[in-house]
């Protein structure tokens, strides 16, 4: 069903310390990338409530990219450990009511990973374009519109 | 060993608790309601048997019952949710007076073909007897068999393509009438005000659209992973027939399978939502 | 009724360049609520804050929206901008199109489309934007210097010094560090325990200055100006308070071959041991590893010698709990032990140099204790193996440092300098000796430093050698040393009588685990990572937690001194102020809505939640609810999306915001 001009709106819920930094870094390197992901930022990735992906989703999003501080690195200690139990188990769920697994990412970007950023830019941009639009869920949402 | 009568006249009598909540016949042949008694004069219409069905433990959140010292009467996976609700700050240990129930499984459901045969839930029960009571009752009924049929369905679909799985939950809340009947059921869904009731901002489309259903029915199972203790009394009493323990069990088995984790069993243990282990897997992650 | 003013910076050609900055003006302003809006080349310059104080007064703007560069560049400048015009700061946001945007794309009509997209998601979060302000805390005026080495003693000296308290922890039974353990220092060549024990021993005695040795950091609660630190006090079994330093018990033992750390296992100590005759404290300790006593039950001579009665074999680790304001991390470096790797270590190269194999093939700080007068060869050059002196010695640079393949990507910084030093030692030690070097480039940038290399090369004749070595072998008691000479491009073979390597800087073996106890971050080294390179460079990201020394990269001396100085100084400015503003992104509890199922408390990395009672007026508990406690809370949120009801939102990304801004799209 891809559709050659299709392309993906992409969501990025980022941490303020690394995973927004490592993305300034990439500005700051003048590294490129896709344009389509727009990023929220939050304190810490402790913040991101699964709420934010539903809402993602019914706001026309095609794909969303979680990222936050590695292990060990979290500026509030362990955010990033209470929001990994949180994704291991929402990622299931979703996985379960045939939210493909493709159209939700998760990553580790610290501050000092500029290309690392880019480049899970770029492979999550390529995937979900090549996934198509998330008909699915735009199908909910437009049944929404209908009725008010 | 004592009958459920006796023993809450005991609790009465020894003053053990001000309330007792139990069952009782239902006007309806072969049903039980939950019943509150109050004193040692009304137990006498007290019952237990493989219909009922009810898990009581979602009656002592409610504000008429807090700090009252509650008589309950509890099958094994009743007495999970208490556990639970004791882990969560919501009750107090002391202030609950356990009867607990010997149980060899209840029926699946009130009328019809199913209540011939055990609710599902009964199948691979690990608390036949209760692991935390003041005192224990027995439950004599026996006999019920059946198959485990939603665990054949949960397989079916964790086999499907997610276009399929997809197809089949929007085919499923498409169903839901937002009545919120699971909710009030479920002993471990105690909050004052529901993050579907939140107005600012409105995470939960609340009238029953495809996608506020979609959202609700995502957050209610996300909100009792790791919590539910798979009583399925939200898909008992759910109008629409939607089979909502799919969801939970889902869960409950990955809780199983990620962290080794089962709730209910220890109010002590730590909760698997609020902790973390820094050997938690992150293989997805990139 | 919001009335949002869009302000649009070009940032030179920075943003402009790729975002068609005035398109993306005249689209903002057909945004809801969005009033006023404009373009210009430099909104941060004056003429541009002046654009955005002007139009607060005139468009009567509640709210600003800036779409410029990143918020950590400009954010406080345009708050600070906004509150000069009677706008509360908070009432400002950044739309970053540079770094997020002009700076990552090409093509100017996307880049364009997503600016646009920006501000729109920028414009309906700020809608839900309240007005806040700073929270105060107060400050406890007191620092603690984690490691007594040179930074740390430096930093120590120089906050008690200003009238301050100092907590000085140290690991080792002694303060002093890797400098009580050198020879001679650059570019001087003065000796470094003359200059150091004055330093160690002013520390040691300043009324100021309260120090641990032999104890760690165990945990560290709390935040900046409010630290909660544990310090385990490690079981000395010598009661400091009797014990007068007499030393009859470390001549007593009779375990007399436990290899010596001071002397880096070149000379023996006994079980119960001074690390070095000027140790501050100087009161031995028992080491339980190997004093028979613990391992037999037998023994106790030290105790039966000792007249003060000091000797305590009963004695636990103990655990200190202290406030301080400030933390100074100093905890120094290791040298790369090339026979000493694990499994799962980063670099296991070098075992070609036969460091471990052969006695006479040692590392930098191993011929600083030969060369030292208080060393096991009392300062004779003499090496290892057979006690005789070298006569050809090669000194190997670069070993495990600037080498991408097998080694460390970083330079060591020091090596040039030291292995300078050690040749020179050498040469006035040694007259008829030999002195070579293998080296890549020599890199002497520093006061004297490249005067100082030049007279090891010009005046003490030490051979400098630009290549790198292949192998180290044994030969009838020699050391081949095969390698190249790159300059003139022929291979080169020594026969060397004692090689010395000059191995690269490492992080301490623990630095990762105390950087997460001060959640710090740290680079893949383990070196501690300072907020900004340039201009912030002894500050951790953790607001109170500075940097110094050889612990956030190979430093020198002068280095270190400066570095503990500065991370002095930036403890002292904040001691300087009586209160201390924070942001107000902090959680806040709806206790209307709040059930107390305190899953908010379980997620709290701060212990920032609290118990509160509700009561009605006639005093019932009516029930028990999550409370916020502001001076603890640092504002991460994970309590806001553990929340199942929300009843704990984080002000400045509460759930509106965050919401719209979703909802924008």
């Amino acid at each position: 069903m891809s559709d050659s001009s299709f392309e993906p709106k992409i969501v990025a819920f980022v941490c303020n310390w690394c995973t927004y930094t490592g993305a300034d870094l990439a500005g700051t390197s003048r590294m490129k990338y896709q344009s389509n992901v727009r990023m929220i930022r939050l304190p810490c990735t402790g913040r991101i409530d699964p709420m934010f992906i539903i809402k993602a989703f019914e706001s026309g999003a095609d794909g969303v990219l979680v990222s936050g501080c590695h292990p060990g690195d979290c500026h509030y200690t362990a955010g990033n450990y209470h929001a990994r139990r949180r994704w291991i188990l929402f990622r299931q769920l979703l996985k379960f009511v045939g939210i493909d697994e493709s159209r939700v990412f998760f990553s580790w970007v610290s501050a000092s990973e500029g290309k690392k950023w880019v480049d899970v830019i770029n492979e999550v941009t390529d995937t979900v374009r090549s996934k198509g639009p998330f008909t699915n869920y735009q199908k909910l949402n437009k049944e929404f519109t209908i009725n008010g | 060993m004592a009958d459920i009568i006796s023993i809450a006249r005991g609790v009465f009598e020894n003053k053990k608790a001000d309330i007792l909540i139990g069952y009782t016949k239902a006007t309806s042949e072969g049903r039980t309601r939950p019943v509150i008694v109050r004193s040692a004069d009304e137990v006498q219409n007290l019952v237990l048997n493989s219909s009922c069905l009810n898990n009581l433990a979602t009656y002592l959140t409610r504000k008429e019952n807090k700090g009252k010292k509650v008589a309950i009467v509890a099958k094994g996976c009743d007495i999970k949710s208490i556990v639970q609700l004791i882990a969560e700050s919501q009750i107090k240990r002391e202030n609950v007076y356990i009867i607990g129930v010997k149980c060899n499984g209840v029926k699946r459901s009130f009328e019809g073909e199913d209540s011939k045969k055990i609710a599902e839930k009964c199948l691979n029960c690990n608390v036949r007897t209760p692991h935390l009571a003041d005192e224990t009752v027995d439950m004599s009924d026996e006999g019920l068999t059946g198959k485990d049929e939603k665990a054949e369905l949960i397989e079916k679909l964790d086999s499907m393509s997610a276009e399929e799985r997809f197809a089949f939950w929007e085919e499923q809340f498409e169903k839901c009438i937002k009545c919120y009947a699971c909710r009030q059921a479920c002993p471990l869904c105690y909050c004052e005000r529901c993050i579907a009731d939140k107005s600012m901002p409105r995470w939960v489309e609340s009238s029953p659209t495809k996608r506020g259903n979609f959202a609700w029915n995502i957050v209610r199972a996300f909100h009792l992973s790791g919590r539910c203790i798979g009583c399925n009394e939200c898909e008992r009493v759910c109008p629409a027939g939607i089979p909502l323990s799919l969801l939970n069990r889902k869960m409950v088995m990955v809780a199983k399978s990620e962290f080794g984790y089962e709730s209910g069993m220890s109010a002590d243990a730590p909760t698997l939502i609020g902790t973390y282990d820094l050997k938690d897997k992150e293989e997805f992650i990139k | 009724m919001m009335r949002i003013g869009v302000f649009v910076c070009h940032c030179g050609e920075n943003i402009g360049k790729t975002v068609d900055c005035p398109t993306v003006a005249k689209e903002a302003i057909k945004l809801p609520n969005v009033v006023y809006s404009i373009d210009y080349k430099y909104m941060c310059s004056d003429p541009g804050q002046n654009m955005i104080k002007q139009a607060i007064a005139e468009h009567k703007l509640n709210a600003v929206v800036v779409a410029s560069c990143s918020p950590h560049m400009h954010e406080k400048t345009f708050r600070k901008a906004c509150a000069q015009a009677g706008l509360n700061p908070y009432m400002c946001e950044i739309a970053n199109v540079r770094e997020h945007c002009s700076w990552v794309h090409d093509n100017v009509e996307e880049a364009t489309k997503k600016a646009v997209d920006l501000i729109r998601m920028t414009v309906e979060r700020i809608k839900f934007n309240f007005p806040l302000s700073e929270i105060k805390v107060p400050i406890t005026k007191k620092a603690l210097v984690i490691g007594g080495g040179i930074s740390g003693i430096q930093a120590a000296l120089d906050i008690a010094g200003a009238g301050f308290k100092v907590i000085l922890v140290e690991k080792e039974p002694s303060i002093g560090g890797h400098m009580s353990q050198l020879s001679e220092t650059f570019p001087t060549l003065d000796c470094s325990q003359c200059i150091l024990t004055p330093r160690m021993v002013e520390a040691y005695q300043h009324p100021n200055i309260k120090l641990y040795t032999y104890s760690e950091v165990d945990n560290v609660d709390g935040f900046i100006g409010n630290f909660k630190v544990t310090i385990r006090k490690k079981a000395r079994s010598v009661k400091e308070n009797l014990c007068t330093g007499c030393g009859l018990c470390v001549q007593k033992c009779p375990i007399k071959k436990a290899p010596s750390e001071f002397d880096e296992g070149l000379a023996n100590r006994p079980a119960i041991y001074v690390p070095f005759p000027q140790a501050v404290p100087n009161i031995p300790v028992i080491d339980r590893t190997v004093c028979t006593f613990f391992k037999t039950g037998k023994c106790q001579m030290c105790k039966k010698v000792c007249g003060r009665d000091a000797i305590d074999f009963e004695q636990k680790d103990e655990l200190i709990t202290e406030d301080v304001g400030a933390i100074i991390v100093a905890t120094g470096y290791k040298l790369y032990k090339i026979d000493k790797k694990s499994k799962d270590a980063a670099v296991k190269g070098y075992g070609e140099y036969g460091y471990g194999k052969y006695k006479d093939v040692i590392d930098g700080l191993q011929f600083e204790r030969i060369a030292s007068a208080s060393g096991p060869t009392a300062g004779e050059i003499l090496r290892p193996s057979d006690k005789k002196q070298p006569k050809k010695v090669v000194f190997i640079q670069c070993v495990g440092s600037r080498d991408p393949s097998k080694g460390f990507e970083y330079c060591s910084k020091i090596c040039c300098m030291y292995t300078a030093k050690h040749a020179m030692l050498y040469k006035h030690k040694v007259h008829d000796g030999e002195a070579y070097v293998f080296y890549m480039d020599i890199r002497a940038g520093g006061k004297g430093y490249d005067e100082f290399v030049r007279r090891a090369i010009e005046e003490d004749h030490v051979k400098y050698i630009r290549g790198r070595v292949s192998r180290v072998y044994e030969k009838k008691g020699k050391y081949i040393v095969k390698g190249e000479d790159t300059i003139s491009g022929v291979p080169v073979e020594i026969e060397a009588d004692m090689v010395v390597l000059a191995t690269a800087i490492v992080a301490q073996p623990e630095a990762a685990k105390l950087a997460q106890t001060l959640g710090i971050p740290y680079d893949k080294y383990g070196f501690y990572a300072e907020v900004h390179p340039k201009l912030r460079p002894v500050e951790s990201s953790s607001g109170g937690i500075f940097l110094a020394g050889a612990c956030q990269s190979p430093r020198d001396i002068p280095e270190s001194v400066a570095m503990a100085s500065a991370a002095a100084s930036k403890a002292l400015v904040l001691f300087g102020n009586e209160m201390l503003e924070r942001e107000p992104i902090v959680a806040k509890v709806n206790e209307n809505t709040c059930v107390g199922c305190f899953y908010c408390k379980k997620v709290c990395a701060y212990n920032a939640i609290e118990l509160k009672e509700i009561k009605d007026k006639k005093g019932n508990l009516v029930k028990v609810v999550a409370s916020v406690n502001t001076g603890l809370c640092q504002g991460c949120g994970t309590c806001n999306a553990t929340c199942p009801s929300k009843s704990i939102e984080l002000i400045g990304f509460n759930d509106e915001q965050i919401f719209y801004q979703i909802k924008a799209l």
